[in-house]
């Protein structure tokens, strides 16, 4: 919210320099985001009338105006602005001035027409960014009067008030703040006349959302626009100002905290009743949208329709127009989460409903409504009602706290004197009612609903000590490892696994485009997006990473390998896994380089396969299943058991996405591989004695599989076998072999034994066995 | 039938027929080829009254499309079955590209000649790195850890209970800003902020409980260089006997000097939050950094409301929790802020847009 320092110094003493203000405010909590001067600073600008204008004989854009600056002399004035009438006041910059940009006003000629001073536009005098045209000023302007006396300078503080703090949105209540922290004097408000209260010509039918309400009937006001003061005063905020009456309204509003609405009074029919809406009752509002109510909304209501809703808005058929005679004015309590709730379902947040859902001050609202009707009176006549017209109660004050010493040093955590305790919490304005040794009880002031318990006070105590002479201790202690801790371990080794092969890591988000959703249709959608970049929570590690490819594709990457960790959301329950992802596409290196050969081979399905074999999972194999968006798919084994998906995405679907060749992505469920990292690891004896190797080549048939020719070698096992590695293959690309029928492979088998070397003829007798199962169980020609 | 239809259903049929890309290309050609006969029948309009002309001309482009749209379409599932074809013959038991194969085809250093043709398996020899703000979370979770706290977690998809009631922030409390809040079609909420952990840690655990959570949160707010829709924080929770908003300013001085260097400089800021009394905005700045003359707020923390305490015993139906026996803190900080802070990284959006030119610079 904005404040005016001018305002502020009417209730409060204020350091001169503004910073020193917002250093205080923000210090205790109240964050001052902005400091702002405003207003006219410049000598020798005054308030001009134009009384004749005419054109400039030697140019088609400009005029000849005649203006009385106050004094008896009129001056002539060569002005290119066309905003004006004659008998308008502007402000007229005399010779000498200097203006805001620099520049300095001389008497001159403008194409052979003498020019006495300049008239000014909002942007020349530095009052805001209106370029546009003169600056037309109230018609109640005197005339040779500074222009200074109608702009007054000023600082606007931008501050931020919490949730909590609804005693802080008027500048009253932030000068009483100002006080409290500053240990200043308020001043005091302007006296409160005494008024007569009559309960009577109001009722109220839904007490809940409105406690308390009153009204006071103004007659014989003039409504016409308002003087320059009001105006500024409430322009300097960021009010836009409409008439009098309603100006003054918002003033108070702005001063005191406490929304007032004028009705006006001709238009009303009978009298007012504070009750709850009919369930569909249409509402024609200020704002001049129709609105449909609901019963649980708390409406202001004539004998025949709904006037206003209660702490939000007034209507537009019963407001103040120029033609008002009688005014009707209202200053009620309304519930704030009644308000809250009428302001959210409407959309309809207002000023009024800002102050009242955070609780206005109960003992402010006859106050404001007096000083409303106070400036109203003077400012545009009318007389007031001799009496008030109420109905309810006012809500009861918070019930006292008390707060003992020792809990205050206990939650703090350094000992404050006791003395120093009462004082901050009576700067505060609580009253302690019952005092012992220990503590005492306080009573709450009427303003401060939000301090409850002893806690409160304690905030309050810390504000007001200042947490910076708080030392911070260490409280430092041990604490066992949990499952929390054991999964983030094994997932940081995890991690390093894969950066050590070379993979970049990312993070991608778990909020899904619309586009993306379309490659796993079956995401959990969002009820309220507000982008079509994020309408969905990812079901898994796919769109991220096929984003992440494409980005880097444009950007002209030649090489992607990346991994993703993280929480995927499975529909459609939505319970979150995590898992791994993985996608290699492009070439193997990202650059050229001399140890290459030049032409850059492309990272293939054994590039993504290696990587997964490497992680610690026992046991894993391969399963070609069918997969949409995919040309080849496989589900990926541990045991028995599917633990992830591994394929290459359909040339269709990469080139949907831009992107040329193949590319391979892997999706594994994380926890399978965190377990086989928390694996025990335990010594085994290493082997002492030598290693005899023997290399076995075959041609076999094209349909035969590694893992068939690798089981029939190592079943039944040879005790001897340690280790078998396929060394090379012979294939053309598609498979078919040049010359022979098949494919070739081979083979280098590994013998050894733990306690001894073996002898030559042993390892050839279970060579031979292998070779034979081969040739007999698989039916391949060795080549020898 | 008009030939040109004639000509359309021609060529349809052997699009349908075309069994490979240059059958394909081949009548291509045949009709839509410069010379081709779809073509043809664009010269033939010119000789053509105006009556007919714009009739044929009609016909004709309708038949240019219908044909081009079909080649593509066939074209596409000519690849696609070139490239199941190519697959199918592929043996996935055959072993993936490990680290010693990698070494394979190596013969020393030699002349050009022998450099490693047809070497594959080059992956390992890259530079892997780790995400910036998983360095940034790993290295604070360290700090912590120092400290004595393990590790807790929680959903990211929430209840409103955990997110908003048992935080001290009931239905139309002016901090409950629904408005901000991504919701899910059974009722259900993405977290707004890590502080769901601490509800969850004392669900299931009595104290004393010394606990950080780091986690993704989620904020329904215009996206900008410093706001995401998903965003990281560190929650931390600290619940004993004594504890005090001394404790709390001293744990948090000790994570930021450790994290940013010993000149930091920390000030803790009175704040608002439903869930905390007192509550505090934590600042810092240090000449360490660039721009480090100014004060940024990187966390917000205060003293567990008791509130919350009631909340707790009530879903635990104990008194586990008793506010004048035990009192605690909790803080959250902002991850993705503070690695900005840390690696001078001027948008939050660079997280989750995965450029590898910026992953590499955290190599």
């Amino acid at each position: 919210m904005k404040f005016s320092v001018n305002c502020l110094r009417e209730f409060v003493d204020l350091p001169k320099n503004p910073e020193e203000i917002a250093e205080l405010l923000t210090r205790a909590g109240i964050e001052t985001k902005n400091i702002e001067t405003r207003g006219a600073n410049i000598d020798k600008v005054i308030v001009s009338q134009i009384t004749a204008s005419s054109r400039h004989p030697n140019a088609d854009r400009l005029t000849v105006c005649e203006v009385d600056d106050g004094s008896s002399t009129k001056r002539q004035i060569v002005c290119g602005a066309t905003n004006y009438k004659v008998s308008d006041k502007v402000p007229l910059a005399l010779p000498g001035a200097k203006l805001p940009n620099g520049s300095e006003i001389r008497k001159s000629k403008l194409r052979g027409v003498e020019s006495e001073g300049m008239l000014c536009s909002p942007i020349e005098l530095g009052l805001g960014s209106d370029a546009s045209g003169l600056l037309i000023l109230s018609p109640d302007a005197e005339v040779g009067a500074p222009i200074n006396d109608l702009f007054p300078a000023d600082t606007i503080l931008d501050v931020e008030i919490t949730p909590n703090r609804g005693d802080l949105l008027s500048h009253f209540g932030l000068a009483r703040e100002i006080a409290a922290l500053s240990g200043k004097q308020l001043k005091a408000m302007p006296r409160e006349a005494k008024i007569e209260i009559k309960k009577s010509g109001v009722t109220i039918a839904a007490p809940r959302e409105c406690p308390f309400f009153s009204a006071r009937k103004i007659e014989n006001v003039k409504v016409r626009p308002s003087p320059q003061w009001l105006r500024a005063k409430i322009e300097s905020v960021g009010i836009r100002s409409i008439n009098n009456i309603v100006d003054i309204s918002n003033f108070v509003m702005l001063e005191l905290g406490q929304p007032t609405h004028a009705f006006d009074a001709d238009k009303l029919k009978g009298n007012i009743n504070v009750r709850l809406a009919r369930d569909g009752e249409k509402f024609f509002a200020l704002d001049g949208k129709t609105y449909s109510l609901k019963s649980d909304i708390c409406v202001v209501a004539d004998q025949e329709r709904a006037i206003g809703i209660g702490g939000v808005m007034g209507g537009e058929e019963t407001g103040v127009t120029d033609l008002t005679k009688n005014i009707f004015l209202e200053s009620a309590y309304f519930l704030p989460v009644s308000v809250r709730r009428t302001a959210r379902e409407l959309n309809l947040p207002t000023d009024a409903s800002y102050r009242f859902e955070r609780g206005v001050d109960p003992n402010m609202i006859l106050r404001a409504s007096q000083r409303a009707t106070e400036l109203i009176r003077k400012v545009a006549g009318g007389t007031p009602a001799k009496e008030i017209m109420t109905a309810g109660k006012l809500p009861a004050n918070s019930a006292d706290v008390s707060l003992s010493y020792e809990k205050c040093d206990r939650v703090v955590g350094v000992s404050i004197n006791s003395k120093t305790v009462d004082e901050i919490l009576t700067y505060f304005g609580l009253k302690k009612t019952k005092s012992t040794s220990k503590g005492g009880t306080w009573k709450i002031p009427s303003y401060r609903r939000d301090l409850q318990r002893d806690v409160d006070l304690i905030e309050e105590i810390v504000r007001g000590y200042g947490i910076d002479k708080v030392s911070g201790t260490d409280r430092s202690r041990s604490s066992s490892s949990s499952a929390a801790d054991r999964s983030h371990d094994l997932e940081s080794s995890l991690r390093d696994q894969l950066v050590a092969r070379g993979l970049l890591e990312v993070r991608t988000s778990k909020l899904i485009s619309r586009e993306a959703i379309t490659l796993d249709e079956k995401a959990i959608n969002l009820c309220n997006p507000l982008s079509e970049d994020h309408v969905a929570l990812r079901p898994s590690l796919l769109p991220g990473l096929v984003s992440t490819l494409d980005r880097n594709v444009r950007a002209g990457v030649q090489r992607v390998a990346i991994f993703e960790i993280g929480r995927v959301f499975v529909p459609p329950a939505g319970n979150e896994e995590r898992r791994l992802g993985l996608l290699v596409w492009g070439n193997v290196t990202s650059a050229p380089h001399w140890r290459l050969s030049e032409k850059q081979t492309t990272l293939e399905f054994f590039d993504l396969k290696g990587v997964i074999e490497s992680l610690a999972i026992g046991n894993v194999s391969f399963r070609r299943i069918d997969r949409p968006d995919f040309a080849l798919a496989t589900e990926i084994l541990s045991d028995d058991r599917v633990i992830g998906f591994a394929g290459q995405l359909s040339v269709a679907r990469a080139a949907e996405i831009d992107v040329p060749g193949s590319v391979y992505f892997a999706e594994l469920q994380a926890d399978p591989l965190l377990e086989g990292q928390s694996a025990a690891k335990a010594f085994r004896d290493i082997e002492r004695f030598p290693a005899v190797t023997r290399d076995i080549a075959m041609i076999v048939p094209e349909k035969l599989t590694h893992a068939e020719i690798l089981r029939t070698i190592q079943e039944p096992a040879e005790p001897f076998l340690e280790s078998v590695q396929l060394f090379d293959v012979f294939e053309t690309q598609g498979g078919v072999i040049t010359g022979a029928a098949g494919k070739s492979l081979a083979y280098r088998l590994t013998y050894r034994d733990k306690n001894r070397t073996l002898t030559n003829e042993e390892v050839t007798a279970a060579d031979a066995r292998i070779r034979e199962r081969l040739k007999r169980e698989l039916g391949v020609t060795l080549r020898e | 039938m008009h030939p040109l239809e004639q000509l359309r259903d021609d060529a349809l049929r052997e699009i349908e027929a075309a069994s490979d890309e240059q059958a394909l290309e081949a009548t291509r050609i045949k009709y839509l080829g410069k010379s081709g006969s779809i073509s043809a029948w664009g010269e033939q309009m010119k000789t053509l009254g105006k009556e007919e002309r714009p009739v044929i001309g009609r016909l004709l482009n309708e038949t240019r499309n219908a044909v081009t749209v079909a080649i593509e379409k066939r074209a596409e599932i000519l690849r696609s079955q070139k490239e199941s074809v190519a697959l199918a013959g592929i043996d996935i038991s055959l072993p993936g590209v490990t680290v010693p194969s990698a070494y394979s085809g190596y013969s020393g250093y030699s002349t050009r000649s022998i450099a490693l043709t047809g070497y594959s398996g080059y992956l390992p020899l890259e530079r892997g790195s780790r995400h910036p703000l998983t360095q940034m979370l790993q290295q604070s979770i360290q700090i912590f850890r120092r400290m004595g706290f393990s590790l807790a977690d929680g959903p990211d998809i929430e209840d409103e209970w955990h997110c908003f009631d048992a935080l001290n922030t009931p239905p139309d409390h002016p901090a409950r800003n629904e408005q901000d809040t991504f919701y899910l079609p059974d009722g259900r909420l993405l977290r707004t902020h890590t502080s769901t952990v601490q509800i969850r840690a004392m669900e299931s655990a009595p104290p004393p409980l010394r606990v950080i959570a780091p986690g993704a949160a989620y904020r329904r707010d215009e996206i900008d260089a410093t706001h995401s829709a998903q965003f990281h924080q560190i929650e931390g929770l600290y619940v004993d006997e004594n504890v005090s908003v001394a404790d709390l300013k001293g744990a948090l001085e000790f994570f930021l000097r450790e994290l940013f260097g010993p000149e930091t400089d920390v000030q803790f800021r009175p704040h608002y939050f439903p869930f905390t009394e007192p509550s505090l905005e934590v600042y810092m700045r240090s000449k360490a950094l660039k721009g480090g003359e100014r004060w940024i707020e990187v966390a917000g923390c205060g003293m567990v409301h008791p509130a919350v305490f009631e909340a707790v015993n009530k879903a635990r139906s104990d008194k586990a929790y008793d506010a004048e026996k035990w009192s605690g803190y909790a803080f959250g900080l902002g991850m993705d802020r503070l690695a900005m802070i840390l690696f001078d990284i001027p948008d939050i959006r660079l997280f989750a847009q995965n450029d590898l030119r910026f992953l590499r610079q955290f190599a």
